[in-house]
């Protein structure tokens, strides 16, 4: 028997051609930068020292990185300019009844990324969801001032305070607040879970795909209320959480824009001629905070020695690589009209009077304390020249235990430290240097400081609408707080962005809120 | 008969294991000191957010009930919700999102390895005592010194910053496009590769000259086989139980091992993810990953031990 094959014109040989062919077209590369190839503008920001970004929803996020990230989705009533003012966002104006009425008038046709407007009913929605004990907040402590939120009507609210309170109105901004409005009709449709991954707001940015740790990749909102942003067709936020590698990625081009640079790496990155490094004053304060109530930290002439006896300078060139500067107080330089230019002996190194302050109190030589802090990177530098100084200078038998970031701040919290290095990013609000951190029962008051006086002012400063003089009392309860030393006061650390040529439209803040920043870059195609 | 038998008893041992893993997994995790709410909520918190976060995710719950929850979803392949690595995600969706990537360079590394290996380790065999012995064998010594986070960076400076041919940073799953794993991979790749195949090439080379020794191989000539045939069928065949058994043992760190390679390239793996959710006390990832990676240690054994049944039947008796 025999056959005959029908002849398929295709050899083995072609066929095997074709294949490979057929393969490597298929194959042809869509990632990463040749992305852009297709032609439209594609920005890629790196968030840098940071590997969680825990949640997209504002009200449940807590974590700075989850608001350096989400802010591209949303935003607020209100926004923080460059230089530190407040004006409205979403609210075409903002206007008092009264000392605890607010309305707010809204901007109309600013639309969601669904496409429905934004109306009153879903910033009520959103302030009740912050306010309702149900939700979990973690932001919740900074509107409980709120006592009711009303919709007059569709483009109106009104926002009723228990108490005059400028510190909530500000907290309306899109920064590490949890007031980003969201989608009313959107949150009940999806359900928390899936617009925790994929949220519904009004911002320059919606949300493609959310790959927890790695990347969030979002595209354009066209419809964004602000005319001509965003600038590009899309945009990735990625995940860099090693700080060299954040340099090594701007340098050879994979990322366009970044939130910070390693200070270690600086002059490098400054000498290459693609690369634009800005550097601010940051909104952040860095501190060691101090067990008041157990040895030796309970006595106050032993806490000013301390202070005077902290060489901060050496601390700013070793460990920061004089990317800041010292603090005498707890309210960072680009709060102006806070902030305290006049001298302040007890924070500044004088060994002779550190030795002096000390023998004026219960401890000396050879008075043990260990210094709690976290990581192998500066953090550590500091601590272990902090000790050093203070050993060197006043005799004492400092030590420094490192631990992860988890459990240093929870033993912080509980106060299970002698004392603790530390400190706070990304605020914007004065209340939250001040009044947060060292009113009597405040939330950030682990230590338990408490001073009446302190508190009267930050009363009076909270409710004071005039922003100089509300300045002026916020500067007066420092004073109080500086003499006291409830903690070491350190530095305060420069606020950097770094871009590669070509991105135009990037303003740095010293409140580095990434994601807000990013509806008028532009990147050349 | 013995081959099955074979089988059966390491996969019921292997099973053993992971129930007894599972159980010493969760005790471990819980005797870690640290809070998931700290982690998730962040510096805001005040203690009734902390509360009201373990209420909802089950924190507050006694351990043995905390544990029954975690187990009966297991079996029913419910690995749990990430609390702090990305809150109300499926532990299960995380990990596919990763494995992935984690197999690809592990596969992508290895073969890099296993081919260098071969080359150097049979000319180094093949050739004692000559020059391309002496560079094989202190190519090896080198690739076994370099630590990879090093070769990491040095890789960066020739082939990103100064040639321009790969990326720094960032990677593309392979489910996304698979070349453009391939090209984003090929750093990371060779920068975990080139340790491995130092030590591959080594153990190939002594294996190779062992073998080289035993009287089989000098009656095989005396029967006046050709060179090649005598390497392939005689020496190299039997050379290889050495090679596959410390290739398993190198997968292993392939898989949880690869975290520095990983951060510095931007890999999302599921080495990273691990210790990304240690360091967030997110107990479900935590515990699923450590649960992947054994089940995956114990499939390499068996595989080794299979493949050096196969290679060397006695083994099954």
């Amino acid at each position: 028997m025999t056959s005959t094959r029908k002849p398929s014109g295709v050899s083995r040989r072609n066929f095997l051609v074709g294949a490979a062919a057929g393969v490597t077209a298929a194959a042809m590369p869509s990632w990463g930068r040749l992305a852009n190839a297709t032609g439209h503008h594609h920005l890629n920001v790196g968030l840098i020292g940071f590997s969680v970004v825990n949640t997209l929803d504002p009200q449940k996020a807590g974590l700075n990185s989850d608001f350096w990230t989400l802010s591209a989705l949303f935003n607020g009533l209100m926004r923080i300019l460059p230089d530190g003012s407040v004006e409205p966002d979403l609210a075409e104006s903002v206007s008092q009844e009264n000392d605890t009425t607010y309305v707010f008038k809204l901007h109309k046709g600013v639309k969601f990324h669904n496409g429905e407007e934004l109306t009153s009913e879903d910033v009520k929605f959103t302030l009740d969801r912050v306010l309702n004990v149900d939700t979990a907040s973690p932001n919740r402590g900074k509107f409980t001032a709120i006592e009711q939120v009303e919709a007059r009507d569709k483009y109106t609210v009104v926002v009723r305070l228990s108490v005059p309170s400028v510190p909530v109105i500000t907290h309306l901004h899109n920064g590490v607040t949890g007031s980003q409005i969201i989608s009313k009709k959107a949150f009940e449709e999806m359900g928390e879970a899936a617009f925790s991954k994929a949220p519904v707001g009004t911002g320059p940015f919606k949300v493609k795909e959310w790959r927890p740790s790695e990347r969030l990749q979002m595209v354009a909102h066209t419809d964004y209320f602000r005319a001509g942003q965003p600038k590009v067709a899309s945009c990735d936020i990625l995940l860099i959480p090693e700080e060299t590698s954040g340099g090594t990625a701007m340098l050879a081009g994979d990322i366009d824009l970044a939130s910070t640079i390693p200070f270690a790496d600086a002059p490098q990155l400054e000498a290459d001629p693609n690369i634009t490094i800005s550097r601010l004053p940051g909104a952040n304060w860095r501190y060691c905070a101090l067990n008041l109530n157990k040895a030796p930290f309970d006595d106050v002439n032993f806490r000013r020695a301390v202070s005077m006896a902290f060489n901060r300078e050496s601390v700013i060139k070793a460990a920061i690589f004089g990317e800041g500067s010292p603090m005498q107080g707890s309210i960072p330089s680009y709060l102006k009209t806070a902030y305290a230019t006049y001298e302040r002996p007890v924070c500044h190194f004088n060994p002779e009077r550190a030795r002096a302050e000390m023998a004026k109190g219960k401890y000396g030589e050879g008075t043990e304390a260990v210094v709690l802090t976290w990581g192998s990177g500066w953090w550590k530098r500091w601590s272990e020249i902090f000790a050093a100084n203070i050993n060197q200078v006043l005799g004492t038998k400092f030590t420094v235990e490192v631990t992860d970031a988890n459990v240093a701040f929870q033993r912080y919290k509980a106060m299970e430290i002698d004392c603790s290095n530390t400190g706070w990013i990304g605020r914007m609000e004065l209340d939250e240097y001040v009044g947060d951190c060292f009113r009597t029962d405040a939330s950030r008051n682990f230590y338990k400081y408490s001073n009446t006086k302190v508190d009267e002012l930050i009363d009076a400063g909270r409710a004071e609408f005039n922003p100089v003089k509300r300045g002026e009392l916020y500067r007066m309860a420092e004073d109080i707080i500086v003499e006291e030393c409830p903690v070491i006061f350190a530095f305060n650390n420069n606020a950097h962005n770094m871009w590669r040529t070509g991105v135009e439209g990037f303003v740095p803040t010293p409140g580095q809120h990434l994601g807000s920043q990013l509806g008028p870059v532009s990147v050349p195609s | 008969m013995g081959f099955i038998w074979y089988l059966i008893i390491r996969l019921g041992g292997a099973l053993v294991t992971i129930a007894i893993g599972a159980v010493f997994v969760f005790i471990l995790m819980q005797l870690i000191p640290g809070d998931p709410a700290i982690a998730a909520l962040g510096e805001n918190a005040t203690d009734e957010n902390v509360a009201a976060f373990r209420r909802v995710h089950g924190l507050d719950q006694p351990l043995p009930v905390q544990f029954w929850i975690w187990l009966t979803g297991i079996v029913q392949g419910d690995f749990g919700t990430s609390i702090t690595l990305a809150q109300g995600y499926p532990v299960w969706d995380l990990m596919v999102q990763r494995l992935p990537n984690t197999l690809f360079i592990a596969v992508y590394a290895l073969l890099i390895a296993v081919v260098i290996a071969f080359f150097a380790g049979s000319i180094a065999a093949l050739r004692q005592g000559k020059m391309s012995d002496t560079a094989a064998t202190s190519a090896s010594v080198l690739g076994i010194s370099m630590p990879d986070f090093w070769l990491s960076y040095v890789l960066i400076l020739v082939f990103s910053l100064g040639l321009g041919v790969l990326p720094a940073f960032g990677f593309t799953s392979p489910m996304v496009s698979f070349s453009g794993a391939l090209v984003n991979g090929a750093l990371p790749a060779f920068a975990i590769a080139a340790p491995m195949a130092g030590v591959f090439a080594r153990i190939l080379r002594a294996a190779l000259l062992e073998t080289k020794r035993r009287d089989y191989v000098t009656a095989a000539r005396s029967f006046g086989f050709r060179d090649t045939f005598v390497y392939m069928h005689y020496i190299f065949r039997n050379a290889l139980i050495p090679f596959v058994t410390v290739i398993g043992v190198q997968v292993r760190y392939l898989v949880g091992g690869t975290v520095i390679i990983e951060r510095i390239f931007g890999i999302a793996g599921l080495g990273s993810m691990m210790v990304d959710g240690a360091f967030g006390r997110d107990y479900a990832v935590v515990q699923a990953c450590m649960l992947a990676f054994l089940v995956f240690v114990l499939g390499v054994n068996l595989i080794v031990d299979i493949i050096c049944a196969f290679l060397d039947p006695r083994r099954t008796h």
